[in-house]
């Protein structure tokens, strides 16, 4: 079968991808000025005990052989246990990047459920009223910073409306869910606006182009056209762009965890970089390395079964 | 022979007085932007770095229209100043992304086969990157400012275009008059640039605009974690931070540079979907 | 004789009732909001404020803090003397005190607890215990501390979160070889010595803590100590969404408020805002060797820095920066600190004397230099913006430079910094800490910054073996004399610590040092 040779593939194909991440990772933590004994205690550190504590992580032997030591590592599945928090590397990626997951998947689900229908009716009812206030709200909720966004939703309806609890993260499925509606909302805002926009350039393109005529002599009913040939062929770019902004979510939603008290991987990563806790920051981006890749991948399969066109 | 003339030419020359609303609309708020940005201290009352004691945390009044900060500094002057900086930033971190990936998307898009193997390699690496880790590790490396946060940003900003590029550039090749071009004997190049490009870019050009608006608010992101325009200098992003602990007993510091935000943000948007009703009009 | 009876019948229900108004109520479960959350919770390889100020609930130590943080009082241990030579300390220890898993802390736990604590290159805090040379034990309660040399702050030091008592065996019997992989074993299910235990830790989300049933501690209701049935700890580093949650009903407190928020807090109906005395302080180093970066450095000119210092209006700071809760500093360490002296603000806004002082020391025109600023903490950027405009006036260009944490610790460490924003808080209730970093040149080189005073140098190693008081006082009234002159910072401000509590919620107490003391914290139902 074509497809799962081409999968294969794909898959092969990450591994150099991630090798290289883990490469240009290593080196560039390391070039970073401080260290991790010295993050670690602070100000306060005295050199003896800095030098003593960065002797016994190994951090005074060249870079290349403290790689070595690290990929002989990973052979056995063992990331290493984190300078700051002194646990197992895994054991932390395991608690923090489900959580996530689950706020990118939310958001995602979120910013679909808005862009789609949305994109569609300013397109159908394009430079009309409707079209102006679509784009322009979402326009509004793509230029406010997330920290404002979060404050103003948490203020409104936790705080004083108490229909959410104000930040944090439960402890059974239902109780996740719940505590991360509204930081999955607060993505999803932005995430909807970038969609939307392209979304409804493309449809506008499609029905534009000459084949929906064509399509519509054929004798099939107007709304039949509409979803079939011009969602599938719309979605073609908006699928790119997809993926594309739920790579850049896996890496970047700090600022939404940090506000809504979310444990989730943005702040692990975040905090290790400024701790300067390599074995964490190496093994974190190996984990969203292969996330990210998996998502490309994803969607190039989606894109390529949308368009017989681009098929490989 | 009608083959020929079916070619679709360069769309790039303007039609007057058939241009859509919203390029009107939205070329006029960059434009004033613009002039903003250009010559801040015709418009702005006071000087943005001007402390006043007797007048700290006051609210819009007569004698401060969006009322003062922490510092006493006039917020309207601050605002107006920030044009300078963010406009630059909307400006520099786009561009040069723009126009590199552009190229290098169009270029993989046409040559398909070894080059679009090894360029999705690049693509995927620089993509899967974290960015935020790359923007800290740049900025902490070379130091902090503006020059260096768009080293950072272009670092990975390039690939946006050149995968959006690429895609299209990929689907328009297997079109009919491509194909006629090629019969034809053009080259590689003249079928690229004159016929295949003008009509792939159209996604770029909307994106670009779209990333004009983002490039501010990566901005205000990273001055929100100190990683951007270093103080005193009056930039959006570094003012609604500011304002971050006075959310409930100073609004004003924080929500008239997000108004700035929005309306430069508008304009940058309109400006991008009258860009591509231009395009398509010539269609 | 009626008269009487009736009124001592008035008088006992007038007491009755008020004593009732007051009574303590036991259960319940305290939420309070923190900042950050902590690293390793193990009282010797700690390295971090957010370990330590917790760590007292988990810990106990054989003498405990007073509520002022200056003075001790009896803790495991009930009675202490110190020898008349002062080299020894024999301590008492309480009768049936025990482990959070119910075994009995014995002398030999003790002395293995302190001598841990001492071993050179075990930790940090080793200089805290420094002077200890060998603990033995006698009998089944007595522990005698053998000292190497007259220690003043022997007594003080054993308050101090490092000596905290661990149970020897199950320690050893933890998995690993080094201390250091026994510590991070025993630390996943610590057991500990204190009012509370651990019952479960979500990183960088929740630390949940349960009461000890073992503690020895007595309420006022006559059971046992604490109150509470459990403490949660949420981590929520957002100051704003922490705030939202407190008066939301959701948490009962919250450390860190912002500064800019407390007067809107102190009107809340439902909360009390508290600003406990602390021993924090916040100032400016800077780097006092005469050349940096291959030119002459005017920081090591002594009247330049005191230029700076009458150039800095620190008042106009507090205000703008802490809106005026802050106050400013008598002396380089905090008022709250013992052995402090001084009582006036140091250095009083004074534009003229500055620009007169500069002009003394050649520097009419100026010069430009440098401030190292935490990225994106909004206090720290509040004073550099401020002094950027205020040594504008006497001519001194600053450039601001936001890096984050490590970056300035490399740089501080390697002494190229020109100048650095800092803060500093106690963890010892004594002055010989502080006044080892700030002062004491062999130790970190006066702050990394080069500056050097052997008349203070002499003075601290004189005072650190001082038994008697006063000749004590004396000697860091001295040092605080010649430091406070010509010294290479810029002090600014002390702060309290600002918690907001709701209205439910009593005796809890955050000491000068920073510990947060849940021991006597109870609940209104």
């Amino acid at each position: 079968m074509p497809l799962f040779s081409y999968i294969v593939r794909r898959i092969l194909q990450m591994i150099p991808t991630v090798v290289f991440i883990l490469i240009v990772t290593f080196v560039l933590i390391r070039l970073l000025p401080g260290d991790p004994a010295s993050a670690m205690l602070g100000d306060r550190a005295r050199d003896a005990d800095v030098a003593r504590i960065n002797a016994s992580l190994g951090l005074d032997k060249p870079v290349l052989v403290q790689f070595f030591y690290f990929v002989r590592r990973i052979a056995t599945g063992d990331l290493g246990d984190s300078i700051t928090l002194k646990t197992p590397v895994v054991q932390l990626i395991a608690q923090r990047l489900p959580v996530t997951l689950m706020l990118i998947g939310m958001a995602a689900v979120i910013a679909l459920l808005l862009a789609v229908p949305l994109a569609f009716v300013a397109a159908l009812r394009r430079e009309k009223a409707a079209d102006t206030v679509i784009r322009g709200t979402f326009q509004v909720g793509l230029s406010m910073p997330v920290f404002y966004i979060g404050i103003l939703l948490l203020t409104v309806f936790a705080a004083n409306l108490k229909w959410f609890p104000v930040g944090g993260y439960g402890d059974t499925l239902s109780s996740k869910l719940y505590h991360l509606f509204l930081p999955a909302l607060t993505l999803a805002l932005s995430f909807a606006a970038v969609l939307m926009r392209n979304l409804r350039t493309a449809i506008i393109g499609v029905i534009n182009a000459e084949y929906v005529d064509f399509a519509r002599s054929k004798g099939l009913r107007s709304r039949v056209i509409l979803i079939r040939h011009v969602l599938r062929n719309a979605l073609i770019s908006t699928i790119t762009l997809f993926g594309l902004q739920i790579g850049s979510l896996l890496g970047g939603g700090v600022i939404t965890e940090t506000v809504f008290a979310v444990p989730g991987a943005g702040r692990l990563m975040i905090d290790s970089i400024y701790g300067r806790d390599y074995p964490v920051l190496q093994g974190l981006t190996i984990a969203l390395a292969v996330l990210v890749c998996l998502t490309f991948l994803v969607t190039d399969i989606v894109q390529a079964w949308l368009d017989p066109r681009v098929a490989r | 022979m009608s083959a020929v003339s079916e070619i679709p030419r360069s769309k790039w020359r303007l039609k007057p007085g058939s241009w859509p609303k919203t390029l009107v609309s939205g070329g006029l708020i960059l434009f004033v932007s613009l002039l903003l940005a250009f010559f801040p201290g015709w418009f702005a009352p006071y000087d943005p770095t001007a402390f006043d004691y007797n007048a700290l945390l006051k609210g819009p009044s007569l004698e401060h229209p969006f009322g003062t900060d922490s510092f006493g500094r006039d917020v309207l002057s601050r605002v107006i100043h920030a044009y300078t900086i963010d406009m630059q930033i909307a400006v520099f971190a786009t561009t040069g992304p723009f126009i590199f990936g552009t190229l290098v998307g169009a270029f993989v898009g046409y040559a398909g086969g070894w080059t679009e193997i090894v360029f999705g390699r690049i693509v995927d690496a620089v993509l899967t990157f974290p960015f935020l880790v790359l923007v800290i590790a740049v900025v902490s490396v070379l130091g902090p400012g503006l020059g260096n946060m768009y080293v950072a940003i272009g670092v990975v900003g390039w690939v946006f275009y050149a995968r959006i590029v690429a895609a299209e550039v990929k689907v328009q090749k297997r079109l009919d008059y491509a194909d006629a071009g090629r019969v034809m004997g053009y080259t590689s190049t003249r079928i690229v640039f004159r016929h295949l490009l003008p009509n792939a870019i159209t996604p770029a050009i909307v994106y670009w605009m779209t990333d004009m608006a983002l490039a501010i608010l990566l901005g205000s992101s990273l001055g929100y974690l100190g990683l951007g325009a270093q103080p005193p200098a009056s930039e959006w992003g570094v003012q609604i931070a500011d304002g971050k602990n006075y959310m409930t007993t100073a609004w004003w510091i924080s929500v008239f540079p997000g108004i700035s935000i929005v309306l430069t943000g508008l304009g940058f948007s309109l400006a991008g979907d009258g860009v591509a009703e231009l395009l398509r009009i010539r269609r | 004789m009626k008269t009487i009876a009736k009124a001592a019948l008035v008088a006992g229900l007038l007491l009755g009732t008020s004593l009732s108004a007051h009574a303590v109520e036991r259960g319940g479960t305290l939420n309070y909001g923190r900042y950050a959350d902590s690293l390793f919770l193990e009282p010797v390889l700690n390295d971090a404020n957010v370990d330590i100020w917790v760590l007292s609930n988990l810990y106990d130590t054989l003498l405990l803090p007073t509520d002022d943080g200056k003075g001790v009082q009896a803790g495991l241990a009930s009675a202490w003397k110190l020898a008349d030579d002062g080299l020894s300390v024999t301590l008492t220890l309480r009768d049936g005190i025990k482990f959070s898993d119910g075994t009995p802390i014995t002398p030999q736990d003790v002395a293995w607890s302190l001598k841990r604590a001492a071993k050179p290159d075990n930790g940090e805090w080793t200089f805290i215990v420094g002077s200890i040379g060998d603990v033995t034990t006698e009998g089944d309660k007595t522990v005698i501390v053998k000292l190497k040399n007259t220690d003043p702050a022997i007594l003080t030091a054993l308050t101090v979160f490092n000596t905290g008592i661990m149970p020897q065996k199950a320690f050893e019997a933890a998995a690993g070889t080094t201390d250091a992989e026994k510590a991070k074993a025993f630390a996943e299910h610590p057991i500990g010595s204190g009012p509370f235990m651990l019952k479960s830790w979500d990183r960088g989300s929740t630390m949940k803590l349960v009461r000890n049933p073992y503690y020895w501690g007595m309420g006022e209701d006559g059971k046992a100590l604490p109150y509470l049935d459990g403490i949660n700890f949420e981590v929520i580093p957002d100051d704003a969404t922490r705030i939202l949650k407190l008066n939301s009903g959701e948490l009962d407190g919250a450390e860190f408020i912002p500064y800019s928020r407390v007067d809107e807090l102190k009107s809340a109906g439902n909360l009390n805002m508290e600003l406990y005395p602390s021993t924090r302080v916040q100032y400016i180093t800077l780097n006092a060797r005469p050349q940096l970066d291959g030119k002459d450095n005017p920081l090591s000119n002594a009247k330049v820095r005191e230029a700076m210092n009458y150039a800095a209006n620190k008042e106009a700071i507090i205000q703008i920066v802490t809106h005026g809760v802050g106050k400013p500093m008598t002396s380089y360490m905090s008022s709250a600190t013992p052995l402090h002296t001084g009582d006036k603000p140091l250095f009083p806004y004074d534009l003229e004397k500055a620009k007169s002082l500069m002009k003394e020391a050649g520097f009419e025109k100026g010069f430009s230099t440098s401030l190292l600023v935490l990225a994106g903490n909004q206090d720290e950027i509040g004073i550099a913006t401020a002094l950027q405009q205020m040594w504008g006036q006497i001519g001194i260009k600053l450039d601001l430079q936001q890096v984050d944490n490590a970056s300035r610790t490399a740089q501080y460490r390697a002494g190229t910094f020109a100048m650095r924003e800092a803060a500093w808080t106690d963890d010892i209730a004594d002055p010989n800490e502080i006044t080892s970093y700030f002062v004491y040149s062999p130790n970190i080189g006066a702050l990394h910054t080069g500056w050097k005073s052997e008349e203070a140098d002499k003075l601290f190693e004189t005072s650190q073996k001082e038994i008697d008081v006063t000749k004590r006082a004396a000697d860091y009234a001295r040092i605080q004399a010649i430091y406070n002159a010509e010294g290479p910072i810029v002090p600014l401000y002390e702060t309290p610590y600002p918690v907001a509590l709701s209205k439910k919620v009593h005796g809890f107490l955050q000491i000068p040092l920073g510990n947060n003391i849940f021991t006597k914290t109870w609940l209104d139902k």
